[in-house]
This record gives structure tokens, sequence and C-alpha cells, in this order.
């Protein structure tokens, strides 16, 4: 459903992501986990279509992202970490406006749905301005599973929310992979990547370390076994550490 | 090294260093050239100068710009101090309002912080003075400037720091700052009684002048005279006239200084509260002259009181000019349009004067006012990829090409102004049918009218493609979004735009001229129908450049990346 072959971003002579490869296939969570500057949101980006990848090549749906990009980006939602939204929409206007993007023809069954959902039905009339940090990305989140894509992109979906919002994320997370969309989420949260995640892409100084299942991670590092995700992820991403994919 | 002084010459040492970086780049060498010479011609080349120093430096001035002063001073008192006297940055508040340091470090810090911009203010009077005639050297006048200035300075923030006191404390701050409170009213009591002896001679004045002369002169003799005595002792040696006589008057406007800073720091004032208030009042205030200065485009748009309807099915690149058109309809300012249509309305007053007409008078201010707003309306209305580039990560994730993203929004600003200049063009119209002195011919007009539509649509298709060009192509020399950027480079880049923009525009419009005139050479038809003919197929012509310019433009938006820009 998402799959990268070879990716490597370069901004001049500083290689920000170099060759990794992945993929996640329906119903799948993939953690995307790294140190600060490992190259996550670059990653996130390229495979969102808002940056080009220098070399390699991205799938999403089946389409290619340089070849397709209209009909990749289609069947895809990115969810920053920071809402961008347009000051000048109101809730409602914004997911009006992401209904015709997408072609969402039954948008007035699923608005009012969504908005009940996020608990923004109250707010629909409001401008981003006038919602808190907690709501604008709530509305992010909503304009990002409007059209219902079959490929979801999350960049630390949880920031910001309150402790009812995370419970309820959480809970679409995994609904949605059980309804066949491919995720990818990328987090520092380790307990909510331990709790969601069916697999693991470990990013280290834009380079992969470790992909795969648990399981799959601790058979090509046994010496890892029995430690904690946390522990996993410090012994993977320090200094020294040889790379190995799954 | 104490903490504050680290603060401020790090600060300082790491903007010029950044600045200097900057420079190396040539853009900002150029724009950084380009704005110099700007300035230079605009403040250093003007002719005359010493008529105007003269001017500014003779005694009625001094009158004046003391009385001036005192009123200023005095409206903090009657009226409320400036609050953003009192404003640090959020990042000073959050970080020195928690540190252990005394409210004398605070203030002091801002002292120290107001000198660049009093320095500045100094410099920039010395340089439009320095031909003032038989009068100061310049380093004379740079210091006396430099006293002045920081007197003022310090005594807003002592009024600020004053009257938060009282908003905090009530009656035990009024008790504390009693003497400052007292001489304040001593003075405005003497300026008061000056103006009231002298009234008939200004209520009788022969006009504006006399009226100027007289007020000076009241404020030269006592009362008046001795309550501005204090305030005329700080202006005295940037208005003296020789060098003995500046000798007299420094140590008096240095003592006053010296006072000054005594007041200030000995005010121990409660001022955090109004402190935090003023930095939100600061940054309300910088944000809303952004706002003025990016026209069209007010940081906060008006509550989304009522939308506009959008179909769920069609072309998606349709909701963006949409999103575009609930932009312009919440945010844009009519106030914007307020001087070109008075400059319209004078215009017309004034070519139809002779013959006394209204509907001629009509006619002709709406024919202005869509000449001036297809001049200059691809500044009035932005909202297009000049404040959506700032939202690239967003527009690139969304599943529409990039052609047809720029195409939908220089359609969103090039539509509405079309459409008023047409209607403008309407009313002209049948105001001149109305006219009982109709300036065209019946033919040459229906002409016009037919023709118009075409000209203003492709005219602004152009123009506003070329605008959107420049914030693709180079973003760093455009100023994208409502923030404003400032600095001698910044101007520079104005500047270098602004001539970009009319060479581009003279190039584009060189083809349709040609294939135009080419037309009506061709045509061997009556004057109207050529000039209608002619001016459909140049706007043809432009029309078809453009759209090529748009799917230029579109590859090239293809390719700028969010960290790009």
């Amino acid at each position: 459903m998402i799959s990268a072959t070879e990716l490597t971003k370069l901004y001049g002579d500083f290689t920000a992501v170099r060759g990794v490869s992945f993929h996640a296939a329906p119903g799948e969570i993939l953690g995307l986990v790294g140190p600060n500057g490992a190259g996550k949101t670059t990653t996130l980006r390229c495979l969102a279509g808002i940056i080009s990848p220098t070399s390699g090549t991205i799938a999403v749906a089946g389409h290619d992202m340089r070849d397709d990009a209209i009909a990749a980006k289609r069947a895809l939602a990115f969810i920053p970490d920071e809402p961008h939204l347009f000051d000048y929409l109101s809730v409602e206007e914004h997911l009006r406006f992401i209904a015709r993007l997408y072609g969402v023809h039954d948008v007035e069954t699923r608005l009012p749905a969504m908005l009940d959902e996020l608990e923004l039905s109250e707010r629909r009339r409001s401008l981003p301005g006038e919602l808190s940090r907690g709501m604008r990305q709530k509305l992010a989140i909503a304009c990002g599973l409007l059209h219902d894509p079959s490929a979801l992109l999350l960049d630390e979906p949880l920031t910001g929310l309150d402790p009812a919002g995370i419970r309820r994320m959480r809970e679409t997370i995994v609904a949605r992979a059980e309804r066949g969309t491919a995720v990818i989420l990328s987090s520092h949260l380790l307990n909510l990547v331990e709790e969601l995640c069916t697999k693991l892409f470990v990013l280290r100084q834009g380079e992969c370390v470790a992909f795969g299942t648990m399981d799959e991670i601790i058979a090509t590092h046994p010496d890892l076994a029995g430690l904690s995700l946390e522990d996993v992820f410090l012994s993977l991403t320090s200094e020294g550490t040889e790379g190995a994919g799954a | 090294m104490n903490a504050l002084l680290y603060l401020s010459w790090t600060s300082a040492r790491n903007r010029f260093v950044s600045a200097f970086r900057r420079v190396q780049s040539p853009r900002y060498a150029a724009a950084l050239l380009v704005g110099g010479v700007y300035i230079w011609s605009l403040l250093f080349r003007t002719p005359n100068r010493g008529a105007a120093a003269s001017f500014l430096l003779g005694r009625p001035s001094e009158a004046l710009i003391t009385l001036l002063m005192v009123l200023t001073l005095m409206g903090s008192w009657v009226f409320g101090a400036d609050v953003t006297a009192l404003a640090f940055t959020q990042a000073e508040v959050s970080m020195l309002f928690a540190a252990p340091l005394t409210r004398r470090q605070l203030v002091g810090l801002k002292l120290f912080r107001a000198q660049i911009a009093v320095l500045i203010n100094a410099l920039i009077w010395v340089f439009v003075l320095r031909r003032g005639g038989p009068y100061l050297p310049s380093p004379l006048r740079a210091l006396s400037l430099w006293i002045m200035f920081s007197t003022l300075n310090l005594h807003r923030l002592g009024a600020a720091l004053v009257q938060s006191a009282w908003r905090q404390h009530g009656g035990v701050g009024v008790r504390k700052n009693r003497w400052s409170i007292a001489i304040f009213g001593a003075i405005g009591v003497l300026i008061l009684s000056g103006l009231a002896i002298n009234r008939d001679r200004l209520i009788h004045a022969g006009g504006i002048g006399e009226f100027f002369v007289n007020l000076s002169n009241t404020l030269l003799e006592s009362p008046a005279a001795v309550g501005l005595w204090p305030f005329h002792l700080i202006v005295a040696p940037t208005f003296a006239k020789t060098i003995p006589g500046w000798e007299r008057a420094i140590l008096p406007a240095m003592l006053m200084l010296l006072i000054h800073t005594w007041w200030v720091l000995r005010t121990d004032a409660a001022f955090e509260d109004a402190a935090i208030e003023a930095s939100a009042e600061r940054a309300r205030r910088i944000e809303a002259i952004r706002s003025r200065r990016a026209w069209g485009m007010p940081s906060k748009p008006r509550k989304a009181s009522s939308s506009l309807r959008l179909g769920t099915v069609g072309p998606p690149a349709v909701a963006i000019v949409w999103k575009n058109m609930l932009c312009l309809r919440r945010t844009v300012q009519l106030r914007l349009f307020v001087g070109p249509l008075a400059m319209a309305l004078a215009f017309g007053a004034a070519v139809s004067s002779a013959g006394g007409d209204t509907a001629s008078f009509i006619a002709t201010s709406s024919v202005t006012f869509a000449g001036i707003l297809l001049i200059f309306g691809s500044r009035l209305v932005r909202n297009d990829l000049r404040h959506d580039m700032l939202h690239l990560p967003l527009l690139k994730a969304l599943p529409v090409s990039s052609g047809d993203i720029v195409l939908a929004e220089v359609a969103s600003s090039a539509l509405p102004m079309a459409f008023v200049q047409i209607v403008l063009v309407m009313i002209a119209y049948v105001a001149i049918v109305l006219s009982s002195h109709s300036p065209l011919d019946s033919r040459l007009r229906d002409a016009i009218l037919v023709a118009s539509p075409f000209a203003a649509l492709a005219l602004n298709g152009a123009l506003i493609t070329i605008q959107n060009g420049m914030a693709v192509l180079f973003p760093a020399w455009m100023r994208l979004g409502t923030g404003v950027s400032t600095g001698v480079e910044a101007l520079g880049q104005n500047v270098l735009a602004m001539v970009a923009h009319f060479a581009t525009l003279g190039l584009s419009l060189l083809p349709p001229m040609l294939v135009g005139w080419t037309v009506a050479l061709a045509l061997h038809q009556p004057r109207p129908t050529t000039i209608a003919v002619a001016t459909i197929v140049g706007a043809v012509v432009l029309a078809i450049e453009t759209f090529g310019a748009i799917r230029f433009l579109g590859r090239a938006l293809g390719r700028v990346e969010p960290l790009q820009s």
C-alpha cells in the first residue's frame, strides 16, 4: 500500500535520508522512530509528495508518486505534527474544501459524523484563530480522515490533544488499520508505538537501522532480546550501532 | 559579564553576523546596494535642504516643537501612558521575568535597548539637518539630538512605570509618585494660563499662519514660557545657532537627562503585569501595522458569519478559487480602496468642472478608478500564491496538479479585479450615454464597452501572473503572506521587484500590441470596429501568453520545496 525503495533525499551536501526501503501493507501500522534529526519528517514529506526524493521510488496504493502524483495523493492523507490550516476558512469550510479536492461525494453524510467524532460540532463555524491548539489538531485530523484514505501518514498525531482526544485518536488509528488502511506513524512516544504498531522502522542519521516486527528485529539483533522497546530504541540509535533491516 | 549585558551584546553581535552572512549572497548584496542608493537619494540628495533646515531650526519651530513635546508627554499623564513603552519581547517576558533579577535591572535593560532607536533617530536627523545653514557642526548636533531623544524616551518610560504603579497599588502608588504628579500638574496650569491670557490673539488670528505665529509668541512669554522652561532646556541645544550658545545650553540639557535617568531608575514600580500586557499590545500593534502595509491582508480575518456555496463535484482546483474568495470576502478592507477612489473622484471633478455635468463627472471618475485599480490592483488584492506560498506543504500534499494550483491562484485575484473594472467601465458607459456633453461618439463608446471585458481579463491575468511568478521563482525576493520584512535590503528588494514587474509586463505586452496593430492595419474598417477587434485580438494573444506562463510556473511550483521557500 505504501512502499519506498532506495529512498534518498539530499539538501545540498547534507544527506537527510540515505537509501531507505520499507513498506506498509493494508492493515499494518508502521512505527517510524528515530532520534531528533534522524530524517523522519523528511521521509514522511517525501511519502506525502510534499518534497521530491533525490533518488528512489515511492508508491502509494499502486500509484508511483513521481509519475502519477495526483492519484497517489488522492489515496493518502498526511497529518503533520503542526496543524497547517487556512486562517480564513471555518472548521466546516475546511472539510468542504477537502471534500471537493478529494472528490468526497457524500460529504453531507460524512461531515456531521466527522465533526461529532472529533468533538468539533459546536465549533463548526469557528475560524482556526478561535480554536485551541488541540482543537486545531483535531481539525487537521478530520481533514485527513474525511476522504477515507487508504494510506495514512501521521507525524506526532497526539501533540496538543487532551486525554480523551488521545484515547479517541488511538482508537481511530486502530480502527482505520482494521478497515485496511496502511498507516505510518511517526512518534517519540514509544509506549504509543509499542501499543499500536505492528512493525517498526528505525532511522538514525538518515539511514535505516532496523525494519520489521519486533520479533524480526530481535532475530537480527539477538543481543536485544528481553529488552523493553525504549532500551531497544536507545540501543539501535546510539552511536556505533551497526544498521540492519529485518 | 553581567547577564543582561551579555544578552544585549550577543544578540546585537549575532544579528550583525547573520546580516553580514546574508549580504554575502549576491541577491541580498544587490538588494542592499539598491536600498542604500534609494535611501541616499531620498535623504541626502534632496535639493534646497538648507532652506528646509533653516525653517526647521527657526525660533517659532523651537517653541512649537517644545509645545508638541509637552503635549505628547502630558497626554501620557492625562490620557494614560503608552503601555508599549514597557513592552518586552515574549522571550524576555518568559525568561527574564522568571529570573532572579530586580526591577531596576529590567528597566536598565529597557533603557539600554532603547538606545539603538535613539541613536538611529539622532543620526538620521543629523543627516537631514546637516546643511542647515551656518549652524552647529554635526557632532554637536548629534549629541544634542541624542540627549533630546534619550530624555523623551526616559520620560515616556517613567510615565508608563508611574501609571503602572497607580494601577497596581492605587492610592499608595499615587502617594509614592506625588512629586511627579505635582510637577506636571503645575506645568499644565502654567501653559493653560498662558493660552487663556492670549486667547483673543489666538482666536482672532487672520489665518493659519498668523495663528501659529501668535501661538509661538504666546509660548515664548510668561507664564507659558515658565511652564515650558524645563522642556525648553531639553530641546535648546538642538536649536542652538552658535557654538557658544550650544555650550550654554548643553549642560542644563544633560542635567535634565540625568534627572530623568535618576527618576526612572528610582521608580521601583511593580510593572510586570503592565509589561506583559504591553508586550502583547506591542505584538498586536506590529501585526496591525503589517496588516495595513500588507494591503488587503489583515492578519486576523473577520468572523465566519456566512459562507459561499461549494459544490461537491467538479474540478478540484475550483475549491482553491472558492477558498481564496472566502479569504477575499473575510479579509479585504474597503478602506484600502478609499485612497484610489478619492483620487479618481478628484480627477473626475477636475476634468468635468468645465462642463458642470454630473454624468461626465461619474464617467471620468469611474474610468479613472478602473485605471488605478488596473495598475495597482495586483498590490491591493493578494489572495493568491503570494499568500498561499506560506502554506506550501499543505498545497503540495493536495491531489491537484501544480499547473492547476497556479491557474486557480491567479484566477482568485485576477477575476475579482477584472470584475470590478468591468463594472466601472459599464457605469462610465451609462453615464456617458446620459451625459449632455459626451466626449465620445456612440459607436466608439460601444466598441470600448465590448472590448473592455476582454482587455480587463487579459491584463489583470497577466499582471497577477507576473506577481505570482515572482513569488514562485524568487520567493526570497517577494513579500509573502502578511509579514513585512524591514531594513535597507528589504527596501532594495521591493525596488528591484517593482522594476522586474514592470519590465516583464512591458515585454509581455509587446506581442499582443504587435498583433493588435497588424490586425488594425489589415482590417480597413471604421475606427470603432478596428479598435474593438484589435483590442480583442490583442487580449487573446496576451491571454495565450499568460496561460503559457502559468503552465511554466506550474512546473516550477512542482519543483519548489518547502525548505527552499
